[in-house]
């Protein structure tokens, strides 16, 4: 049987929308005449015929551009129906109907490093200086989902983010941080370790008497990250994985009810290498893929996609970006209402944290990453993001120092507070160039949406190695264009210098915190109840071989004292190792 | 005639990053070395791959901060199986200035951090190839 694509379902239902388009056929024809009078009598030949070029810029869409854009280029936009007035559908101009007038976006830089002690006081300077959300990452045996006391962790233990074993480096974590106030984002990249450590914050809150209704924040919760941007010694199959994720939504949507269940990410695909366009193909197709898993489980459509929300990479194609999240915040708008049959406008709205991105980096002077991330904040603000995280100048040298991390947050504020462009809902909105690129990428997007789907759907997709072939053609020849300096970077490829830059302040990670971690982890072993520890991870492991959700079963695990390393052990043996394919 | 150059990749321990280590298997293949990926890897299991393939350069990426620790690690285990000498050892990712020197006096050839070219890698691995190896 062959089910319709997303791509002909919306074709379909939106074909009798009735058009007004802006332009009348007679302003479009005397236009047209005007239009291409100038162009034969005015533009010089050589710009004729090099009238599009195609910008060759990292990680870009690529899309060629013409020299100058005109109502020609958009004859059919329609205002009503293809754009909208903010927090109107098809919220191509924003969620919201006074967007920063009414709430800035978020400034939420990430941090994580060394033990919950020493990111707990990072935590606590950046509130301090007006950080208005909170953003955790974990370290690379907590990402992995190893103990500190693993030996495969020795000499990981808190580089490039937060170590945390148990629920009771949770606490320490959020100690004094007031979690029914700020909103967090818990940056657990994965599926599987979205259902270990986010009940462990769980149990945190209920110990601080905080009920969970009360929290807000998201977690990640993300198969993209697990089996396929991630490098990793062990990996549970896609599809265990998969199930998990919508494991996850399923518990935290019932139970932590303004939590972000699932923040579909294209950001790390795509530092990873991919396209602007498939980064937001593939997080598409995974929420489409997730929503029906869950419509298969019983619930809502409406219910579900209230909490659903997106996390997107921007780089440095300006208008590209602009245009690409309007794009997407269209595109989800019309696969809610006419695939999913939504009814409330919440739940088409594509809400979604934005990052500068970090390819983007380089090591050769590195003050002109100051440069490069703001001008990438800069086009977050235009297109309308709900919370942005500006990378740190150093970041290609070690994690962002204090002043570093102050700095991205300074960039944030001075686009807030001096610049006035948060005054105005969707600044370039009706430009012709913007509109007319929005248009492109959103087919393109649908494209690669329906491609996928052709797949047999995104999960087909990880397990045939289908999405790791299409990642690595594209860096190992993104890679090339950098080489031969196609894509221009800057003090790296072109405009080259002898002057030599002073040395920069480089992070160094607080020495002790691996000892620490393994202290506190001989004292909980010996404290604990084992009796109830055992049983927990025999109930979680009889809940992962059925079919039944298997969160309830990890809170009691996080209840009962159970560390990360043993609740994966765990996954590992129910489901079993995969191999992911690699291609050089 | 000159033997082919035989190089074995791993990202180290459970770095969580893998473009870089791919890009520059993809860079030494290209240019007619036979290039080994053995994934993520901890000294030990490094130096069990090398033996075993016989490999003539250990090439290992580490971006998540663990190149002092793990690094420093994997070149003592080397020294103590008494084949360091036999072997070139270059270190690749994200790599502070002040790390340089350190993983240099701890043993390492070459250090290739962020922004290293196709030119400089293969040229650089060959060059101490030649010279220590052959």
């Amino acid at each position: 049987m062959n089910k319709a694509t997303t791509k002909e379902i919306i074709n379909k239902k939106t074909e009798k929308n009735s058009i007004n388009p802006l332009f009348s056929k007679e302003a479009l024809n005397a236009i047209r005449k005007q239009f291409n009078n100038w162009k034969s009598s005015s533009v010089r030949e050589y710009d004729r015929d090099n009238w599009t070029v195609t910008p060759q810029t990292t990680l870009g869409s690529e899309i060629p551009r013409k020299m100058i854009y005109s109502p020609l280029d958009i004859s059919e936009l329609d205002y009503t129906s293809d754009l909208g007035n903010s927090g109107q559908a098809p919220f191509t101009r924003g969620i919201h109907p006074n967007m920063y007038r009414g709430k800035k976006f978020t400034i939420r830089q990430i941090n994580g490093f060394g033990g919950p002690e020493d990111t707990n006081e990072r935590l606590k300077f950046m509130i301090k200086n007006g950080a208005t959300g909170l953003s955790v990452i974990f370290d690379i045996p907590t990402v992995q989902m190893y103990d500190s006391d693993d030996p495969i962790s020795k000499g990981q233990v808190g580089t490039s983010g937060v170590a945390i074993d148990s629920s009771s480096d949770m606490d320490i974590l959020f100690r004094d941080i007031p979690l029914e106030d700020i909103t967090i984002s818990i940056v657990t990249h994965y599926p599987s370790n979205t259902a270990i450590l986010f009940p462990m914050f769980l149990v945190a809150a209920e110990r601080r008497g905080i009920p969970w209704d009360k929290l807000g924040g998201s977690v990640q919760n993300d198969i993209t990250l697990e089996e396929v941007v991630r490098s990793g010694s062990e990996y549970i199959p896609p599809r265990d994985c998969f199930r998990i994720q919508c494991d996850n939504v399923e518990f935290i949507r019932k139970n932590v009810p303004n939590w972000n269940f699932i923040t579909l990410n294209g950001y790390n695909l795509r530092d990873f290498g991919t396209s602007s366009i498939t980064e937001m193909a593939v997080a598409i197709s995974n929420g489409i893929q997730t929503i029906e898993t869950l419509l298969a489980r019983g619930y809502e459509a409406d219910w579900i996609a209230k909490r659903l929300a997106f996390f997107w990479s921007i780089s440095n194609d300006f208008f590209d970006e602009v245009a690409r999240i309007r794009a997407a915040r269209r595109l989800w708008y019309k696969i809610m209402k006419y695939k999913f049959n939504a009814k409330d406008s919440r739940s088409m709205w594509m809400r979604c944290h934005v990052q500068t991105s970090g390819l983007t980096l380089t090591r050769q002077e590195p003050l002109n990453n100051i440069v490069r991330a703001a001008l990438q904040a800069l086009s977050a603000t235009f297109s309308g993001a709900q919370s942005l995280h500006v990378d740190s100048y150093d970041e290609a040298y070690a994690v962002p120092t204090e002043e570093s991390a102050l700095l991205s947050l300074r960039t944030q504020q001075i686009i807030q507070s001096e610049t006035a462009v948060t005054e105005v809902v969707d600044p370039l909105g009706g430009s012709y160039y913007i509109e007319a690129l929005t248009n492109d990428i959103e087919k393109r997007i649908l494209d690669e949406v329906s491609e996928i789907e052709k797949l047999g759907g995104y999960v087909k997709a990880i397990e045939s190695g289908w999405i790791h072939r299409k990642v690595a053609n594209y860096f190992h020849s993104e890679q090339a264009k950098m080489g031969k300096g196609d894509i221009k970077i800057v003090g790296y490829n072109c405009y080259k210098s002898s002057y030599k830059t002073p040395p920069i302040d480089v992070f160094k990670y607080p020495k002790g915190a691996e000892e620490r971690q393994k202290k506190k982890l001989a004292k909980l072993k010996d404290s604990r109840n084992s009796r109830k520890v055992e049983d927990a991870l025999k109930s979680l492991e009889e809940a992962c071989r059925s079919s039944t959700n298997i969160i309830p079963y990890s809170v009691e695990c996080a209840r009962a004292g159970c560390t990360e390393g043993e609740i994966f052990k765990v996954f590992k043996k129910a489901y079993g190792l995969w191999k992911p394919p690699v291609f050089f | 005639m000159r033997k082919n150059i035989k190089v074995l990749l791993s990202t180290l321990g459970l770095d969580v990053h893998s473009r870089g280590v791919f890009t520059v298997a993809k860079y030494l293949r290209d240019s007619g070395m036979e290039v080994i990926y053995i994934g993520n890897s901890m000294p030990d299991e490094i130096i069990r791959a090398a033996i075993q393939e016989d490999a003539d350069i250990i090439g290992v990426s580490s971006l998540g901060g663990a190149h002092l620790t793990l690094g420093g690690d994997l070149i003592n285990q080397f020294k103590k199986e008494g084949i360091k000498d036999e072997k070139v050892f270059v270190i690749g990712g994200a790599i502070p200035d002040d790390d340089v020197g350190e993983l240099k006096e701890l043993g390492f050839d070459e250090i290739f951090t962020s922004g290293a070219t196709k030119e400089e890698i293969v040229s650089t691995i060959t060059n101490i190839f030649e010279r220590k190896l052959v």
